[in-house]
């Protein structure tokens, strides 16, 4: 099957979405091509390329976080029902680690109530992780990562508690919709006799095949996002995220920040590009910082105009932004949401940003404090959901996601 | 450390290049080049209002498969969680369906493979001696003929489906 599934894909690469899969093509013997059944073939795998795309559950990190963003996002967040014990944690995390094990790998859960919609992998990831409040309800105060707290208000917070807070949280991605939808219900199937369901937030980046890989994706404003982050597999990357020290449960996982993150699109179009530039402190056609070329030159603070001007302004959001120290980084993996608009034709738009990072005190918060005080951004910007997430280590196969933190 | 389900099969083993009748019970693992004379695997047991209190009844579902050549039959099972276990089937009785023991037991011809899934075939667990929580691991031992009995570890799972009537004389 494999042998003609290849040759197949050969026979067609030219015509179709071979790009998805290209690197796998080498080695094939072109006197094999030509059969109409090989051509079929071909086509149809091109045709679920996108479904086929796998992402491995095991390893020493959870997955859904040093990924190429998937298409569809759903943050769910959770809350313990009454008398919930560890106990009862460890039960719940058994289930769902079978059943996110089968779900990456494209397979039902089992008692699918709908394995007919298990269609394939699509790049499916559930990442699992614990807001503050449950180690306060499960006395787990000890167990704590450095660091780990609900974040402090800032000027700038007009938040919801329907979209805010929450004791663990279920971030699930994938490249297809239904796929994505089919894991959701399972997984929350399964939670019902630990929990209820606080929120549940749906995001969106590029569909696969439009961006190419470690191109940063357009936020809904038009700005490129994300261009500082630190690049996967790198020393950078781990030192910024992956936490090393601490509980054991937590040596291998991060600290997630959730905002919500509203935009007022009717205000910000009527700014002109210019403006729009000033804001941000980078060009709109390719990212560049304003002054320089190219997405990824370094921003340069203080040149100044032939008037005298910064040409990055005082009030750019990438001033406000930029790390004092190289330490004060963190990775950031931003989906876009969309839930209808108003009559007068204002979208509800905007992003369910994240940050991931090894310490909130040293990375997020204080680079936040800094916008919080003066980035014109935030006027047509408002953080209306926060919440934060301790993302435990990830799992061998055969252990159970979280099992030390709940034993 | 806890075992995760999708690993769990039987342990009745077989050489793998052995004839089917020469099954042997060994404790080696699948990189011994041993396969199991009947694989059981996706097991698991059913939580729902009936399993809240002792005294309740449900079902266990699992994927067998007969890797011999030669047929192989559950015909019961055993389990500390209940009092009685057997071997049902759900079939239509008066335009309902109703579950019933299975007379003769559950067949599965060589190479062949059986699903026992909620409204078909399924281990019936009978008198629960405690109520049934999401996520505890159920131990049953199937008994079967022509195979080695086998221990399964199963997953206590929510499901809505599976309310036929039972029609049974468990009393």
């Amino acid at each position: 099957m494999t042998n003609v599934s290849r040759r197949g894909f050969l026979a067609g690469a030219s015509a179709s979405a071979g790009a998805l899969v290209g690197a796998a093509a080498g080695g094939l013997i072109g006197s094999q091509l030509g059969s109409d059944s090989a051509t079929a073939a071909a086509e149809l795998k091109a045709q679920t390329a996108v479904l086929k795309r796998k992402e491995p559950f095991t390893g020493a990190h959870q997955n859904g976080i040093e990924l190429e963003l998937q298409t569809f996002t759903n943050f769910v967040s959770l809350d313990l029902l009454a008398g919930a014990d560890k106990a009862a944690m460890l039960r719940w995390m058994t289930l769902l680690t079978d059943d996110i094990a089968r779900l990456t790998q494209g397979d039902p859960t089992l008692a699918d109530a709908q394995p007919q919609l298990a269609l394939g992998p699509a790049r499916l990831t559930v990442t699992v992780g614990f807001g503050p409040a449950l180690f306060s309800k499960l006395g787990l105060e000890h167990q704590l990562p450095e660091s780990f707290k609900d974040l402090p208000a800032f000027k700038v917070d007009a938040l919801k508690p329907e979209f805010s807070s929450g004791d663990v949280l279920l971030h699930v991605s994938a490249d297809d919709p239904i796929v994505l939808s089919h894991a959701v219900r399972r997984l929350i199937t399964d939670s019902m006799a630990f929990a209820s369901v606080r929120w549940s937030q749906q995001g969106f980046s590029n569909a696969q095949g439009v961006v190419p890989h470690g191109v940063r994706q357009r936020n809904l404003m038009g700005q490129v996002d994300g261009t500082d982050n630190p690049a996967f597999n790198t020393n950078d990357f781990d030192n910024l995220v992956w936490i090393q020290d601490g509980p054991s449960w937590i040596q291998g996982g991060t600290l997630l920040v959730f905002r919500r993150i509203a935009m007022q699109l009717n205000t910000w179009d009527q700014l002109g590009r210019i403006d729009k530039e000033q804001v941000i402190g980078r060009r709109l056609d390719n990212g560049a910082p304003l002054g320089k070329n190219n997405e990824l030159d370094p921003p340069d603070f203080d040149a100044r105009d032939t008037n005298g001007l910064k040409v990055i302004p005082d009030f750019a959001h990438i001033r406000r932004a930029h790390a004092t120290n190289p330490g004060e980084r963190f990775f950031r993996r931003p989906f876009n949401y969309e839930v209808g608009m108003t009559a007068d034709g204002n979208p509800d738009v905007g992003l369910l940003w994240t940050a991931y990072q090894k310490n909130l005190d040293t990375q997020f918060i204080p680079v936040q404090r800094r916008l919080d005080q003066f980035d014109l951004l935030n006027k047509w910007t408002s953080p209306i959901g926060s919440a934060v997430f301790a993302i435990a280590k990830g799992v061998r196969s055969g252990e159970v996601l979280a099992a030390e933190l709940f034993a | 450390m806890k075992k995760i389900f999708a690993a769990l099969t039987s342990t009745a083993l077989l050489a793998a290049a052995l004839t089917g009748c020469a099954a042997e019970q060994a404790t080696g693992t699948a990189d011994e080049k041993r396969v199991a004379a009947v694989s059981i695997t996706d097991g698991w047991v059913r939580v729902y209002e009936g399993t809240q209190e002792a005294g309740g009844m449900t079902g266990g579902f699992a994927t067998m498969t007969n890797n011999t050549d030669q047929e192989i039959t559950l015909v019961g099972a055993s389990s500390e969680l209940a009092m009685m276990t057997e071997v049902h089937e759900v079939v239509m009785i008066d335009g309902e369906m109703k579950m019933q023991a299975k007379d003769g037991g559950i067949t599965i011809a060589p190479g062949e493979t059986v699903t026992l899934e909620p409204g078909g075939l399924h281990v019936m667990l009978m008198g629960l001696k405690n109520a049934l929580l999401e996520g505890e691991e159920v131990q049953i031992t199937l008994d079967f003929e022509g195979a080695d009995d086998v221990e399964v570890v199963w997953p206590a799972k929510a499901s809505a489906a599976g309310n036929e009537e039972y029609t049974g004389s468990a009393e």
